[in-house]
């Protein structure tokens, strides 16, 4: 799901940089004040368990699999504030160290996997659990995969529009709307399935070990 | 470190370095800044560029395959286009690379402790982890010897899931002892400046200190 550096038009990723900044601050800021001294190392080994979470592959229908992105467990086990800055990191990292993602493209990814996946995940946990528990852990780990896709999609569908040539010719990424929404979304559909099914696994676990903030 | 240069001026040279070619629309110009930043990255520059090139050839090589085809279909494609996206990605790579192979990026993060800290204990962590999940992906190929079914990929994935959930509370808890344990967390803000060892009387040392505890959330015992 990360965009790849370049694919961004500055109109784009500097703006997203100024908000990413200021939800940056509004988390650390919670941060510090609702943890005691054990909030660094929690923060660098929630940081590494988001980068190990991307790495365990989720099975989909029909023999394929793919990346979980464990934000949904994050934010339900750890809240929104600590899985946004240690998915952030992890975006940091990866971009730096392994060149997946990209520094330009770190603010949209985080923004769109880091804070509006944890908040899709927390608000639909909150707002189904009355309901079933397990129902609305699952809906809540589909919808933090499928909201970021939409959000993914639609950043880079904006593309051809917002930075473009006078004959029309793109500058940065290439396709609009019509094909990035279903190439994208499409997919999540499937992945988030597959995070539905790992987040209640994990999560029964954690329930098991008293570890759930949400 | 690069010529005595800070890692932290490294680090800001590089960002605005990606801000200046991201402004830049001209193939020939990023072919030649590519060329400098090739010649300049020294002995290394071939390892740099197989790395580079290989980070971004899947993704730009479906893209460029895409748009190709797409446009052809639709009558406006543009070899400019495809040269000027594949060459600002694969500057952007390089450029990065070349950053991470001179710079120590814990250095680099100097310009804020807490950060630096973060990121030391993190990347640590996330070395074990691979090596975990190394571990237990080989694992479960050698105990099945035909495709396993979904089920059993499902339960393989939240057994890995929650190992890593449980290594990392765990971790989290160690590493917070442990800095206990070396006076990490004690508050030196009303102390005056360190007068000997690594870093000392300057501003930013080593030590990673937390600001002054709040009364309402002060230390609790364990």
């Amino acid at each position: 799901m990360h965009i790849p550096d370049g694919f961004l038009s500055p109109q784009t990723y500097l703006p997203a940089y100024a908000a990413a900044g200021l939800a940056w601050a509004w988390a650390a800021r919670g941060l510090r004040r609702t943890l005691d001294e054990e909030t660094v190392p929690r923060l660098a080994a929630m940081t590494a368990l988001a980068y190990g979470l991307g790495l365990v592959m989720v099975p989909i229908p029909g023999g394929t699999s793919g990346h979980a992105l464990g934000v949904a467990m994050l934010a339900l086990l750890f809240g929104v504030r600590l899985a946004f800055l240690a998915y952030s990191l992890v975006l940091a990292l990866q971009s730096l160290l392994f060149g997946a993602g990209g520094i330009t493209a770190l603010a949209v990814n985080a923004l769109a996997m880091g804070l509006c996946g944890s908040l899709a995940a927390l608000l639909t946990y909150r707002l189904l659990r009355r309901m079933n528990e397990t129902a609305a852990v699952a809906i809540a780990a589909w919808c933090s995969v499928l909201l970021p896709g939409l959000l993914v999609a639609l950043a880079l569908g904006a593309q051809p529009s917002i930075a473009h040539r006078e004959d029309g010719t793109p500058l940065f990424f290439p396709f609009g709307f019509a094909i990035t929404l279903p190439a994208v979304v499409i997919p999540h559909l499937f992945i988030g399935a597959g995070e539905a099914v790992l987040t209640v696994l994990v999560w029964r676990f954690a329930r098991a070990r008293k570890w759930c903030s949400a | 470190m690069v010529l005595g240069v800070k890692a932290t001026h490294w680090l800001f040279a590089y960002l605005a370095a990606v801000v200046a070619v991201t402004l830049l629309h001209e193939p020939w110009l990023l072919a030649a800044l590519l060329a400098v930043a090739f010649i300049a990255s020294g002995l290394s520059r071939l390892k740099i560029l197989r790395r580079a090139v290989l980070a971004i050839l899947t993704f730009n090589l479906t893209l460029s395959l895409g748009y190709a085809m797409v446009a052809a279909w639709q009558g406006n494609f543009s070899a400019h286009y495809l040269l000027l996206v594949n060459l600002r990605v694969l500057l952007l790579a390089y450029l990065g690379f070349w950053f991470v192979s001179r710079v120590n990026l814990i250095e680099a993060c100097r310009f804020s402790p807490t950060l630096s800290f973060v990121v030391t204990l993190a990347a640590g962590q996330i070395e074990a982890f691979s090596r975990a999940l190394r571990d237990f992906r080989l694992a479960f190929v050698s105990r099945n010897a035909a495709a396993p079914p979904l089920s059993a990929r499902a339960r393989h994935a939240a057994a890995q899931a929650g190992h890593l959930l449980d290594k990392s509370v765990c971790m989290a808890a160690e590493t917070a002892l442990a800095m206990r344990s070396r006076g990490c967390f004690d508050d030196y803000s009303n102390l005056p400046p360190p007068v000997c060892g690594r870093g000392a009387g300057r501003e930013g040392s080593p030590v990673w200190r937390p600001r002054r505890p709040d009364t309402a959330t002060a230390y609790k015992k364990p």
